[in-house]
C-alpha cells in the first residue's frame, strides 16, 4: 500500500488488479451490501478527482483548498459543450478536461512560485474567484439554479453506440476511465517526474540545487491535477444530469482535502481510493442514525490528524508490519518494513 | 584563467551590509578554502555564489561566462553544485534515493514520466560509486532520517558530487562532529580532492591548513587577506584577528 | 459625487478594520504557534453566538431560566454579550490549541488541516445547537439607527464599529509594543528559544496566544453580528477576506495588515455602491493586482511558513 519504496517498470501490479477486480464487479454486490447503484457512481467519480488531487497534496505536498472550483469547471464545460457545440461524449468530455486545465495552468501562473500559507491561502482565494464569479454570471452558468437538463449522452465507438443512461452503464463508462487514469498515475508517480514532487515535498530549496527548476515542476503538477479534477467535474456533470454552483464552494473544495487525508494520501498512492469509500459509506450509513455526521466525521478526521497522519493506509501498513514482524520476529521496527 | 571568479560582489539585507566588495577566484583542479569569524559573511557569500541570492552589485564568472543572478538550478546545470551546512536531505528517501534523484541522468529523463528509476541499472551503479567515494556504500538502503550525523554530512555531499559538478562548494562540513568525525570527513575531502575542484567554508583552521591549496579571509563583508596556508600563516592580519590560535 | 460617497468610505472603514482586527487575531496565531488557523472564521462566529444568546431571548438557551437576565437594561446585557462572545471563541481557540500540540515541529501542513477539521466540527457543533436558520443580534438603541448629517443618512452602527475596530487595532498595538508580555510575544514570534531564555513557559504562552487570537476573531464576530447576520456559515464570508488582507498585507506586518484591511473594505464598499452583485471581486481582483508585484504582499517579510 505504500509509496512504493523499490519502483517497477511494470504497468500493472497486483493492487491494481485488485482494484480493478474489486470495482469492476461493484454494481453486481453493491445493493446486496445494502449501497445503492448511483452511490458507486459518486465513489468512483470522487476516486478520480481525489487521485488527481493527490498529486498536489500527497506528493508534492501542497495543500490547495480551491480544488473544488476545478471540479465544478469542468462539469459547466461538459455541460455547456453539450449544449453549445456538440453534443458527442468525447468531445464534452475533453471539452472538461481542456477547459478546466486552461483555468488552472492560468491559476498555476500564480501559485506555483508559492508555498505553504501562501499557497494555501492563494489556493483559497483562488477558488473563490471562480465559485463567486460561476454564481455571479448567471448567463453562461445558470447562477443559482445551475446548468439543468445535462444528458448522459452515449459511448460512441464508429458504428458502436453504448447508453450510459442507467447508473449501472454510466458507473462502467467512469470505471473504464478509472482505470486507465490509475494505470497512468502509477506509471507517472513512479517515474522520475513522480519521484521529484515527493522531493519537492520534502525540501523544495534542495530540489532547485540538484537542477530542477521547481515552479515549473509545480505548474505543470497543478495544471495536471486540475485537469483531471475537469475530467471528474464532467462526470459528475453527467451523474447529476445538471452542473450546480455548490460543488465549487469552499466547503467543497476542503472536503476532497479530508477525504484524501483520511485515506492516507500522504503516504500511498491508493489513500485518496480508501478515503473516498470511507467517506460515502460514512455518510450513507453514519447519515441514516444522524443528522450531524459531518460533526463525527470531522472529528475523526482531526483525532487522524493528530495521532495517525498516515490515515487508513498508514493504520494497513501498520498491520501489515506488525504481521511481517510476528511472522519473522524480532526483526526490527515494523515502521521500517519495505515493501 | 581562474575556472570561477567573483568580482566586487556587494550584498544587503534591508539596512545591514553582510557583502562590502568580494572579490574571489578559484583555480581548477585546486581546493580554496573560505574562512573567517562568525557573521563575517561567508554563508551569505556561499549563497550569492550558488544562486541562493542575487547579489546587488558586482559579477560571478564561471569557465568565462557570467552566471551573475542565475537561478539555483541554472547554475547546478552549469556543473557548481553546493552542500549545505544545515542539512538538506530528503529525509523520506533512502541514502542511495537521495543520490539517484540527483544524478544529470535522471533528471534528462524526467520529460519521460515513463521511465523507471530503480529498473535503471546504469544509473542505480552510478549511484552506488557516489556511495563509495564518499563511504556511504553499506548504508544505500538505509532511510536517510536514521542516518548518523556525520553519515549526514557525507550524505550532504554525496548528493552535491551526484550533480556531476566541476566545482563543488562545501558549507562548513565538520560543523558539529567530534574528533572521530572530523578525521573521517578530512580524508574524505582529501580524496575528492584528486577528481573535483572544491571550494570550502571551514571553521576548523587546522583542519582547513591542512587540505587547502589557497586560503580567503573574509572579514567585515571583504577578503582581507588571501593566500597559500604558508603565506596566512605569516599574515599579521590574520594573526591579529580572532580566528583561532594557529599550532 | 465624492460627497455623496463619504456613507460608502465609512461603511468600507468599518468593514476593512473589521477585517484587519480579524487578520491580527490570525496573525498573532501564525506568529507564535506557526499554526494556519483555518478554524478562526469558525471562532468568529462562535464570538457572535454567544453575543446571541447573552442579547437576543430567543438565543439557545431556556427562556424562563433567563428571564431575570433578559429584564437587564439593554447596554449592560450588551456589554456582557461584549465579554461572554470572545470569552467564548478563546475557550474554543485554547482547547483547539492543546490539540494543535501533537503538531508542533512537523510539517506546518498538520496544524493546518486539523484547524481545517476543527473548523468543520466547531460548524457542526453550532448547527446542532442553534440550528441553521438565521439569528439577529440587537443592539441598545444607542448605537442602532441612522442620523442625517448634511444630505446624507449614516448608519451609526457602522460608525460604532470603526470606532470601536480602531480602538481594539489601538489597543492591540500599545499591548504589543508597550508591554512585557508584548515583547515576549514578539520574540515568541522570532524564536522560541529566546522565550524559554525569557524564562517564560513556552507552553503557556502559546495556550494563551491562542486563546487571544481567537478572542480576537469573536471580538470582530460579535461586532460584525448586527451588520451580516449570524448564520453557522457566516464565519466563511468573513475570513476569507481576512486571508486576503493577510496575503495583500504580508505575513507579519502589523500596519500591513491594518492598511491592507482598509484598503479591501473601501474598495468592496464602494463597488458595493454600484455594482452590488461583483462587490467581492474587486477584493480578489486587488489581491491578484498586488501580489503579481509583491510576492509577499505590501509589507510582508520572508517566513518559515514558507517553507
Amino acid at each position: 500500500m505504500d509509496y512504493p519504496t523499490k519502483q517497477t517498470k511494470a504497468w500493472v501490479t497486483p493492487q491494481i488488479v485488485v482494484a480493478i477486480v474489486l470495482f469492476g464487479t461493484m454494481p453486481l454486490w453493491i445493493e446486496a451490501v445494502g449501497l445503492y447503484q448511483y452511490l458507486g457512481v459518486e465513489v468512483i467519480i470522487w476516486m478520480i478527482f481525489a487521485l488527481g488531487y493527490n498529486l498536489l497534496l500527497g506528493y508534492t505536498g501542497l495543500p490547495s483548498f480551491g480544488h473544488g472550483a476545478f471540479f465544478g469547471i469542468g462539469a459547466y464545460a461538459y455541460g455547456l459543450a453539450q449544449f453549445e457545440v456538440w453534443p458527442n461524449l468525447w468531445f464534452c468530455l475533453a471539452a472538461a478536461v481542456v477547459v478546466t486545465a486552461a483555468f488552472g495552468a492560468a491559476t498555476a501562473l500564480f501559485l506555483s512560485h508559492r508555498r505553504g500559507i501562501y499557497f494555501a491561502l492563494m489556493s483559497i482565494a483562488f477558488g473563490q474567484i471562480f465559485f463567486f464569479i460561476a454564481s455571479k454570471w448567471t448567463d453562461v452558468t445558470g447562477g443559482e439554479d445551475g446548468l439543468l437538463d445535462i444528458q448522459r449522452l452515449p459511448v460512441e465507438f464508429g458504428a458502436m453506440s453504448l447508453s450510459t443512461r442507467s447508473n449501472v452503464e454510466l458507473y462502467y463508462l467512469c470505471f473504464a476511465l478509472f482505470c486507465v487514469l490509475v494505470i497512468l498515475l502509477w506509471r507517472l508517480t513512479n517515474s522520475p517526474y513522480g519521484r521529484v514532487l515527493r522531493a519537492i515535498k520534502q525540501n523544495e530549496m534542495r530540489v532547485s540545487f540538484i537542477g530542477y527548476k521547481v515552479s515549473v515542476i509545480k505548474w505543470s503538477v497543478f495544471t495536471l491535477s486540475t485537469a483531471i479534477a475537469g475530467l471528474a467535474g464532467g462526470l459528475f456533470a453527467m451523474a447529476q444530469e445538471g452542473a450546480y454552483i455548490n460543488i465549487m464552494s469552499l466547503q467543497w473544495s476542503g472536503t476532497i482535502v479530508l477525504m484524501v487525508l483520511i485515506g492516507g494520501g500522504f503516504v500511498s498512492f491508493w489513500g485518496p481510493v480508501l478515503g473516498v469509500i470511507l467517506y460515502f459509506v460514512a455518510r450513507d450509513v453514519l447519515g441514516a442514525y444522524t443528522e450531524a455526521w459531518l460533526l463525527w466525521f470531522g472529528l475523526m478526521f482531526m483525532l487522524l490528524v493528530m495521532f495517525k497522519p498516515e490515515g487508513l493506509a498508514g493504520m494497513w501498513r501498520d498491520l501489515l508490519g506488525t504481521l511481517v514482524t510476528r511472522k519473522a520476529e524480532p526483526k526490527g521496527n515494523p515502521a521500517k518494513v519495505e515493501g | 584563467m581562474a575556472l570561477f571568479e567573483a568580482r566586487h560582489l556587494h550584498k544587503r539585507f534591508g539596512q545591514q551590509v553582510v557583502l562590502e566588495e568580494i572579490n574571489l577566484s578559484f583555480e581548477e583542479g585546486r581546493l580554496s578554502g573560505i574562512m573567517g569569524p562568525n557573521g563575517a559573511g561567508k554563508t551569505t557569500c556561499f549563497n550569492v555564489l550558488t544562486g541562493r541570492y542575487k547579489p546587488d552589485r558586482g559579477q560571478v564568472l564561471f569557465d568565462g561566462e557570467d552566471i551573475t543572478g542565475s537561478p539555483p538550478e541554472k547554475i547546478v546545470r552549469r556543473g557548481i553544485s553546493r552542500s549545505f551546512q544545515i542539512m538538506n536531505l530528503f529525509d523520506e528517501y533512502t541514502v542511495l534515493d537521495n543520490i539517484v534523484i540527483a544524478l544529470p541522468g535522471i533528471r534528462k529523463k524526467l520529460t519521460n514520466p515513463m521511465h523507471a528509476i530503480d529498473a535503471d541499472s546504469e544509473m542505480q551503479d552510478r549511484a552506488m560509486d557516489i556511495l563509495d567515494r564518499v563511504g556511504l556504500p553499506g548504508r544505500a538502503r538505509t532511510n536517510s532520517k536514521s542516518l548518523s550525523y556525520g553519515e549526514r554530512r557525507a550524505l550532504e555531499i554525496g548528493v552535491a558530487l551526484a550533480t556531476e559538478p566541476r566545482l563543488l562548494f562545501v558549507d562548513e562540513p565538520t560543523a558539529g562532529l567530534g574528533a572521530d568525525g572530523t578525521s573521517r570527513l578530512a580524508d574524505l575531502i582529501q580524496s575528492l580532492k584528486e577528481h573535483t575542484t572544491i571550494v570550502m567554508i571551514e571553521h576548523d583552521m587546522q583542519f582547513l591548513f591542512d587540505v587547502a591549496d589557497k586560503i580567503s579571509v573574509i572579514h567585515w563583508g571583504q577578503v582581507i587577506a588571501e593566500g597559500t596556508p604558508d603565506e596566512l600563516r605569516a599574515n599579521p592580519w590574520v594573526r591579529r584577528s580572532n580566528l583561532g590560535e594557529l599550532n | 459625487m465624492f460627497y455623496d460617497l463619504i456613507p460608502h468610505l465609512i461603511n468600507g472603514v468599518a468593514l476593512g478594520l473589521l477585517f484587519a482586527l480579524l487578520a491580527l487575531g490570525f496573525m498573532l496565531i501564525i506568529g507564535v504557534m506557526e499554526v494556519i488557523n483555518l478554524a478562526h472564521g469558525a471562532l468568529f462566529t462562535l464570538g457572535a453566538y454567544g453575543a446571541v444568546v447573552m442579547m437576543a431571548p430567543d438565543g439557545g438557551f431556556p427562556y424562563e431560566f433567563m428571564q431575570p437576565y433578559y429584564d437587564l437594561p439593554a447596554i449592560p446585557r450588551y456589554v456582557i454579550a461584549l465579554i461572554v462572545g470572545p470569552l467564548l471563541a478563546g475557550v474554543v481557540g485554547m482547547g483547539l490549541e492543546v490539540c494543535l500540540r501533537r503538531t508542533y515541529g512537523a510539517d506546518p501542513l498538520y496544524g493546518l488541516l486539523l484547524t481545517f477539521g476543527a473548523a468543520l466540527v466547531i460548524e457542526e457543533v453550532i448547527r446542532g445547537i442553534w440550528g441553521s436558520s438565521e439569528y439577529y443580534l440587537p443592539t441598545p438603541k444607542e448605537i442602532s439607527g441612522g442620523f442625517i448629517f448634511g444630505d446624507l443618512i449614516y448608519s451609526t452602527y457602522r460608525i460604532y464599529a470603526a470606532i470601536f475596530a480602531s480602538v481594539m487595532i489601538g489597543m492591540l498595538w500599545l499591548f504589543l509594543n508597550k508591554t512585557p508580555y508584548g515583547a515576549v510575544i514578539k520574540a515568541g514570534a522570532h524564536d522560541s528559544e529566546m522565550v524559554r531564555a525569557l524564562g517564560y513557559n513556552l507552553k503557556v504562552l502559546r495556550l494563551l496566544v491562542f486563546g487571544f487570537g481567537a478572542a480576537l476573531a469573536g471580538v470582530a464576530g460579535v461586532i460584525m453580528a448586527p451588520i451580516w447576520g449570524v448564520r453557522p456559515v457566516v464565519g466563511v464570508d468573513a475570513v476569507i477576506p481576512a486571508f486576503v488582507v493577510i496575503v495583500l498585507g504580508g505575513v507579519g506586518s502589523f500596519w500591513g495588515a491594518v492598511s491592507a484591511g482598509l484598503m479591501v473594505g473601501i474598495v468592496v464598499a464602494l463597488t458595493a455602491a454600484f455594482l452590488t452583485d461583483w462587490s467581492l471581486l474587486s477584493m480578489y481582483l486587488l489581491l491578484l493586482l498586488v501580489v503579481t508585484f509583491r510576492s509577499r504582499g505590501l509589507a510582508g517579510k520572508a517566513s518559515v511558513l514558507e517553507a
